[in-house]
C-alpha cells in the first residue's frame, strides 16, 4: 500500500504540472456530455418520420359536428415527431434507405370512414427492421393515442350534444338526416298540462309516472358528461411542465455529465500514466522488486478513483448550486452526496482498470490516449442508446461501465428507494474494476518479459 | 591574476562503512539464461559468475545481448530459462543503470531520488536524496528532469542505482554521455562499490575503457557468450579481435 501511495502522489505531482491538461481534461467532457445529452434527447424524442397523405385530408375535418384543424394536429405531432410529408415512393425509397424511421400512410377514404364514425379508420405504419424501429413503433403509439384521445374528445361532444337534445329538444342531424326532438323538458311540461287539465284518473295517474321517469331520466342524463368522459378515459394524465427540474439541470443529464467525464477523464488518465512508465522505462526498475506489477496497476486505477471523486463532486456542487438557485425541485442533491461519492469511487474503479487494461495493450503513451478516446467514445454511444433500440447495443455495454455509471448516479442522486440498483450498479463496477485490473496484471507481464 | 583557476571540491563518497556486509562466494551467478523473443534468440543459454571485487565488462557487437544479459541479471528482465542465483544468506543488493535513462522527466532530480530512495526503503530519503545530488554534481533546483542534458541524466541514473548502496552495480554504456570529467566521476565510484566487497559490470564498446578500468572480459557475439576470463587471458585469446 506504501508503494502504491508514493507512485499516486508522483502520478498526482506530474499532472499539477500540466495545468493546460487538467483544464481541458475537466472542460472537454462536460462540453461534451452537453452535447451529447441534446443529442441523445433530440435524437431519442423525435424520430424522422415520413407522412403520406393518400386521402388528401382537407385543411379543416369535421367529425361529430367537432371541427379538427389538421395543419395544427400535425404540427402538435411534430413535437414528439419529425414529421416530413412526401409521397408515398419517395418515402418507401427514405425508410429504406434508412432517411427516415418510419413511415405514416393516411389510407384512401379515411377522412370519410372517420366523418361517418361507424367502423375504425386505420393509420399503417411502415417501420425498418432492427434499429430504431421499436423506438418509433412506440412514439407513433403514442401519437395515435394522442389522436384518439382528441378524436374521442370530439366524440364525446358530439354524444354529449345529442344527449342535450334529448333533455332540452330541438333540432340535430345524424347520419345525414335532419330532426326535431321535443326534449325531457318539454315532455316534462307536456305532461305536467295533461295531468292537470284532464278528467280521466287512469291518464292523470300514468302522466304521474311519466312525469316521474322524465324526472328521473333528466337526472341521469344531466351527469352523463362524466360519465361519458369517465369510460373513455378510465385513468387520465395531467402533465404538469412547471412541477419538475428543468432539462438542463434534470437527473438524467446530470448522471450522463458525470458518467461522460469519468469515462474519458479515467480511461485516458489511466492508459496514459500506465504506458508513460514504459516511455519513462521505469518499469524494469520499479519491477526488480520495488514495486509489485500488481500495485503498479492498482496505483494507476486508484490515480483515476481520485480523479474521479475530485472531478464529480465539482460537477455534482455544480449542478446543486444551479439547482438551489434557480429554485428548482424534485431531486436531493445535497443530503445524497455521499452516495454518489461512493458511485465515483466505483465508477473510477471500473473506467480506471479499463483504461489500464488499454494502456498495457498500447504500451506506448501516445498510442494509449489515442486508442483509449477511440475505444471509450464508440462505449459511451453503446451506453447513450435509448433503452429498447437495439438490444444487442445494451447487452454490449453491460459489459463496460458507464451504463452502470449512469444507473447508479442517478439512483444516488434521485431515486425514492435507490438501494437496489445502488447495490447491483456498485457489484457490477466493482466485478468490472476486478477483471479489467486483472486483466491489466496479466497484460503487464509483457513490460518485463 | 591567471585565467583559468582550478578549484578542487571536496566531494562526498560513498562511505565504504555504509551498506558493508559479508558476502562470501559469488555474488551473482547466471545459470543457463536465455533470452527468445519469438523465434529471435537475443541469449543463448549463458552461465556467468560476478564475484567480489570484480570489474566485469561485457563487450561485443551492437545486438550481442549485453544489454539483454545485464537486465536479466538486474531482473528487469524475465528469462526465457535459466535462473540467477544468489549465495544463501544475506542477498546481494543490485544498481542497474541501464542505457537509456530510467527515471520521470517531469519530476525534478531530487523528487527522482526521494521517490526511489523511499521506494527502495532508505531511511531518510530526503537526506540521502541530497547527498546523492552533492555526489554526483546534480542540479539541486526546481528544473524537471527533461530540462537536462543527457550527461546530467545519465548521472541521474546512476545517483537512483546507487540509492540501494548496492553489491553489484551494472553498468549499460554508462559513459556515453558523458564528459571526461563526468566519466572520471562514474568510475570512481564504481571503484567506491569494488571496494566494499561489491562488483562492477559493465557493457561497453570502449576499448580504453575496458583496459583502465577491467579485471575481467564476457565477448558476446550474436547471443551468444564467446569468452569470459580475466583481461590477460583476453589480450591472447581470438576473441579479443571482437571489435577489429
Amino acid at each position: 500500500m506504501r508503494t502504491v501511495a508514493l507512485l499516486l502522489a508522483k502520478d498526482l505531482r506530474t499532472l499539477r504540472r500540466s495545468p493546460v491538461l487538467l483544464a481541458s481534461l475537466v472542460v472537454y467532457p462536460l462540453v461534451f456530455a452537453a452535447l451529447v445529452g441534446a443529442v441523445v434527447r433530440y435524437a431519442s424524442d423525435r424520430p424522422a418520420i415520413a407522412f403520406v397523405d393518400l386521402d388528401r385530408l382537407p385543411e379543416t375535418l369535421t367529425v361529430g359536428g367537432q371541427s379538427f384543424d389538421v395543419p395544427a394536429v400535425l404540427d402538435q405531432v411534430n413535437e414528439s415527431a419529425e414529421l416530413v410529408p412526401m409521397e408515398e415512393d419517395e418515402a418507401d425509397r427514405k425508410l429504406s434507405n434508412g432517411e427516415v424511421d418510419a413511415e405514416i400512410v393516411v389510407p384512401r377514404g379515411f377522412a370519410s370512414r372517420l366523418r361517418g364514425m361507424a367502423e375504425s379508420p386505420q393509420l399503417v405504419l411502415k417501420t425498418a427492421r432492427g434499429g430504431f424501429s421499436t423506438r418509433v413503433e412506440q412514439q407513433t403509439q403514442a401519437l395515435v393515442y394522442e389522436l384518439n384521445r382528441r378524436l374521442q374528445d370530439a366524440y364525446i361532444k358530439a354524444n354529449l350534444e345529442y344527449v342535450r337534445l334529448i333533455v332540452d329538444g330541438g333540432s340535430g342531424t345524424f347520419l345525414g338526416n335532419d330532426f326535431d326532438v321535443v326534449g325531457l323538458a318539454r315532455a316534462g311540461e307536456m305532461l305536467a298540462e295533461i295531468e292537470r287539465t284532464t278528467s280521466d284518473p287512469t291518464v292523470a295517474e300514468r302522466a304521474r309516472e311519466l312525469s316521474t321517469f322524465v324526472r328521473q331520466a333528466t337526472l341521469a342524463l344531466g351527469a352523463s358528461g362524466d360519465s361519458l368522459r369517465a369510460t373513455a378515459n378510465p385513468i387520465e394524465l395531467e402533465v404538469d411542465t412547471e412541477a419538475g427540474r428543468s432539462w438542463l439541470l434534470s437527473a438524467q443529464l446530470q448522471a450522463y455529465a458525470l458518467a461522460l467525464t469519468l469515462a474519458f477523464i479515467c480511461v485516458l488518465l489511466a492508459a496514459a500514466a500506465i504506458a508513460s512508465e514504459r516511455d519513462e522505462n521505469v518499469i524494469g526498475r520499479l519491477a526488480r522488486g520495488l514495486v509489485r506489477l500488481r500495485d503498479l496497476v492498482a496505483a494507476k486505477v486508484l490515480l483515476a478513483v481520485v480523479a474521479a471523486v475530485a472531478l464529480g463532486v465539482v460537477i455534482a456542487l455544480v449542478f446543486g448550486i444551479l439547482a438551489s438557485v434557480f429554485d428548482v425541485t424534485g431531486g436531493e442533491p445535497w443530503p445524497r452526496l455521499p452516495l454518489l461519492v461512493l458511485g465515483l469511487v466505483a465508477a473510477g474503479a471500473a473506467f480506471g482498470a479499463f483504461g489500464v487494461l488499454v494502456g498495457v495493450i498500447a504500451r506506448e503513451a501516445r498510442t494509449a490516449v489515442l486508442v483509449a478516446f477511440l475505444v471509450a467514445l464508440p462505449l459511451v454511444l453503446l451506453g447513450l442508446l435509448p433503452a429498447g433500440t437495439v438490444e444487442a447495443a445494451r447487452w454490449i455495454s453491460k459489459a463496460f461501465p458507464f451504463a452502470h455509471a449512469v444507473d447508479f448516479f442517478q439512483a444516488s442522486l434521485y431515486d425514492n428507494d435507490p438501494w437496489a440498483t445502488l447495490w447491483r450498479q456498485a457489484a457490477w463496477l466493482g466485478g468490472l474494476a476486478l477483471v479489467f485490473g486483472a486483466a491489466a496484471r496479466l497484460g503487464m507481464r509483457r513490460f518485463v518479459a | 591574476m591567471p585565467l583559468l583557476a582550478l578549484r578542487r571540491v571536496s566531494r562526498p563518497s560513498l562511505s565504504p562503512c555504509q551498506g558493508r556486509r559479508t558476502l562470501t562466494g559469488s555474488l551473482l551467478s547466471a545459470r543457463g539464461i536465455t533470452k527468445r523473443y519469438g523465434r529471435v534468440l537475443a541469449l543463448a543459454p549463458a552461465s556467468i559468475d560476478v564475484e567480489p571485487g570484480d570489474a566485469l565488462a561485457l563487450i561485443g557487437p551492437n545486438g550481442a545481448g549485453k544489454s539483454t544479459l545485464l537486465s536479466i541479471l538486474a531482473r528487469a528482465l524475465q528469462p526465457s530459462a535459466g535462473s540467477i542465483e544468489t549465495p544463501a544468506g544475506a542477498v546481494p543488493r543490485v544498481g542497474w543503470v541501464p542505457q537509456r535513462p530510467s527515471h520521470y522527466q517531469r519530476l525534478s532530480p531530487r523528487e527522482n531520488l526521494e521517490l526511489f530512495a523511499r521506494l527502495e526503503l532508505v531511511p531518510d530519503a530526503k537526506t540521502v536524496a541530497g547527498r546523492f545530488l552533492a555526489l554526483l554534481d546534480l542540479p539541486d533546483d526546481d528544473r524537471l528532469t527533461a530540462e537536462l542534458s543527457a550527461g546530467n541524466q545519465q548521472r541521474l541514473n546512476l545517483a537512483v542505482a546507487l540509492l540501494a548502496q548496492p553489491d553489484v552495480l551494472l553498468l549499460d554504456e554508462p559513459t556515453a554521455s558523458l564528459d571526461p570529467r563526468q566519466r572520471r566521476l562514474l568510475w570512481e565510484v564504481a571503484a567506491q562499490v569494488r571496494g566494499r566487497g561489491g562488483a562492477v559490470v559493465f557493457a561497453t564498446q570502449n576499448l580504453e575503457e575496458l583496459e583502465r578500468f577491467a579485471t575481467r572480459v564476457a565477448v558476446l557475439v550474436g547471443g551468444e557468450l564467446v569468452f569470459d576470463g580475466s583481461l590477460a587471458e583476453f589480450h591472447t585469446a581470438p576473441e579479443a579481435d571482437v571489435f577489429a
